[in-house]
């Protein structure tokens, strides 16, 4: 090659890195265009093998090898451990994934970026059994976006057994009992949102002052806290953690895994909780959507959902997923939660504004930096 | 053809330089004086639009001030711990190995095979409230409750130390080898004692060593995140948690660089004061 055969000099070999080095600049520059498609429209029949990315151990995997058999397709799974991380492969066209699980507010957020498909949910049969509440939820008014799989509440799992004066308030989170064996979630909006419902705001407050203040009262949280972590099963199952905020599906998680179930108990706040629904999607880039729609429906069926939520601890709003969830938490009944909860609309995280989200995130970063 | 030849030997590792170090490098720098949209996409511009440089004056924030402080102070007390474990090992090693001396440098660098990670997570094993070691504790009867020594950043510096001593014990053990044993015999013969032989001929002797651990210890602990993050608790954030954190947690990835960027210009100083450091070393020896 002739470029090897001239002898570059010291000025003309640095000229050659600094092209380059700013031809990355002036790309990097493009890369950064909007590429809004338009939204797909999914039928639901088999056109591939499956790749589902999902959170790790939320599904019982015999439903991906009956669906498999039944279909004579492949079905994979890999795994993100935060929505955050799940929205960036997304975006850089990774898998390319046939089926996601983000929650109602990243979905209205994935939505307008124009990074869904869409489908007709009569197309499915099963979507007959699912809750009412999802024919129109504010995450996706027309649900042809999405389609539920969970829906949760935030509360504190506690020690019943070394843990005393809880007062079912955020307050308990600051209980001297559990001094230097408590956890805070490590999600920015549950961590802001509890503080914000401690100090009687909105939960959704979007109010520099407002946050400001939530933020000391996390900072005085933070000298009785051991972490912040999401490892709530094993933070309750080990005994580091006496006091844990919580989703509620990890504390029935956390009873099906110890030898003394009956000494942790739930509960649910006065001065409110978030509640918020998990939700299965089909990206627009995804190679088989229409395969992707069929596995929606399998989840959605009666005994299929039965046998998902006693595999994975949380309440799925569909016909058979709920009464399983019922016989879960009969012994503990703060841990259920209805739909009734998710109506009121306030208790679930909802950014008004893109500002509104960065100044909460940023916030959590400075609780934790500081 | 000299140039030629010399031209084309460099060509592979300066195409591996230019695509893996520079460009990345360059995007970081472009990245940090991006901003996000919308969506919450980091998008990049020019760093002479208007609010390039906020990323910048977001960084000297003195909220971040404790992190810096933490970091910088891990990394000391790590550097120090590397040296107090690393240099008597490397002193035994290459004092009293005999044949087998590089066969245990081999033992002692066949842990760090495994990935930091990996490594790091059996320290979790190790240190947990119903860990290996509390276990062995309760089982002796030194304590009926255990302790608790992870969440805390005694345990991080711990992980940290375990994680970089590797590269404080391989400089100082090739300043040893390169010692001539006949100078410990000489201070010998000069009526030093063992301690003041040690420290008027052996010590100075092998600074070069030693200089070259405490910076290959000191740097990367200074940008660690796995061992806060694993071992760690809620009083352990140190810059690399920070950093990673706006890329995964708080989205914000024009900030995170612009963090980069800083903590490098920093990481850049301390390597200038050793290479200087270095330099005047090596001068009497010329």
């Amino acid at each position: 090659m002739e470029i090897f055969d001239q002898r570059l000099n010291r000025r003309q070999t640095l000229q050659v890195g600094a092209g380059a080095v700013l031809a990355a600049y002036g790309l990097s520059a493009c890369g950064s265009n909007d590429t809004r498609g338009e939204a797909k429209f999914v039928k639901p029949e088999i056109d591939g093998d499956l790749l589902i990315f999902n959170w790790a151990e939320y599904m019982d995997p015999l439903l991906k090898k009956s669906f498999s058999e039944k279909y004579g397709v492949e079905v994979n799974e890999v795994n993100f451990d935060n929505l955050e991380g799940m929205v960036i492969k997304l975006r850089q066209g990774g898998g390319p994934y046939d089926l996601i699980f983000p929650s109602g507010e990243y979905v209205s957020r994935l939505k307008l970026e124009g990074l869904l498909a869409t489908f007709d949910r009569d197309s499915i049969p099963n979507s007959k059994g699912v809750n009412p509440y999802y024919d129109s939820p504010w995450y996706d008014e027309d649900s042809n976006h999405s389609m539920p799989y969970t829906y949760y509440t935030t509360g504190i799992c506690w020690r019943n057994d070394l843990v005393t004066d809880m007062t079912g308030s955020w307050n308990d989170l600051t209980n001297p009992a559990g001094d230097g064996r408590m956890f805070i979630l490590d999600d920015f909006q549950e961590a802001i949102g509890e503080a914000n419902l401690l100090n009687g705001f909105e939960l959704n407050t979007e109010d520099p002052d407002q946050i400001e203040q939530s933020k000391e009262t996390l900072l005085e949280q933070k000298e009785f806290a051991r972490g912040f972590s999401t490892n709530t099963v094993q933070n309750l199952a080990t005994g580091a953690a006496l006091i844990q905020q919580a989703w509620n599906g990890d504390v029935v998680n956390t009873r099906n895994q110890v030898s003394n179930p009956e000494d942790f108990s739930y509960e649910t706040c006065k001065e409110g909780i978030p509640v918020g629904s998990d939700t299965m999607a089909i990206p627009n880039n995804a190679r088989s959507p229409g395969t992707a729609l069929l596995f929606i429906n399998w989840i959605l069926d009666p005994e299929n959902a039965a046998q998902n939520v006693a595999w994975h601890g949380y309440p799925q709003p569909v016909e058979g997923g709920e009464q399983e969830f019922q016989k879960l938490v009969k012994e503990e009944p703060s841990i259920a939660v209805s739909i009734e909860e998710l109506r009121d609309k306030e208790l679930e995280f909802v950014f008004e504004t893109p500002e509104g989200r960065q100044l909460w995130a940023e916030t959590f970063v400075e609780v934790k930096a500081a | 053809m000299a140039g030629g030849f010399w031209t084309r030997f460099l060509a592979a590792p300066g195409l591996w330089l230019l695509c893996l170090f520079a460009l990345p490098l360059t995007l970081t720098l472009a990245m940090s004086f991006g901003y996000v949209d919308e969506f919450g996409r980091a998008a990049y511009d020019s760093p002479f639009a208007p609010g390039a440089l906020d990323n910048y004056a977001d960084a000297f924030d003195p909220i971040y001030l404790p992190s810096l402080v933490r970091s910088v102070t891990y990394a000391l007390g790590t550097t120090a711990l590397c040296l107090a474990i690393g240099y008597p090992i490397a002193y035994y090693i290459a004092r009293f190995g005999g044949r087998r001396k590089y066969l245990l440098i081999g033992l002692l660098v066949l842990p760090f095979f495994v990935n930091y990670l990996v490594r790091t997570y059996a320290w979790v094993a190790l240190l947990s409230d119903e860990g290996l070691v509390n276990n062995a504790l309760i089982d002796l009867g030194v304590t009926s409750q255990g302790i608790q020594m992870i969440n805390t950043p005694w345990a991080v510096i711990g992980g940290l130390t375990y994680g970089y001593l590797v590269f404080m014990i391989l400089p100082v053990f090739a300043a040893l080898e390169r010692m001539d044993p006949a100078v410990i015999e000489a201070g010998k013969d000069l009526y030093g004692n063992k301690l003041q032989t040690f420290l008027h001929v052996t010590l100075p002797q092998t600074r070069q060593g030693i200089l070259a651990g405490s910076v290959l210890v000191f740097l990367p602990s200074v940008g660690d995140f796995v061992s806060a993050t694993l071992l760690g608790g809620p009083n352990t954030f140190m810059v690399g948690n920070l950093i990673q954190d706006q890329f995964f947690a708080a989205n914000n990835w024009p900030f995170g660089a612009a963090l980069t960027v800083i903590m490098m210009i920093f990481l850049t100083i301390w390597m200038i004061g050793y290479l200087r450091a270095a330099a005047r070393e090596a001068r009497p020896a010329l």
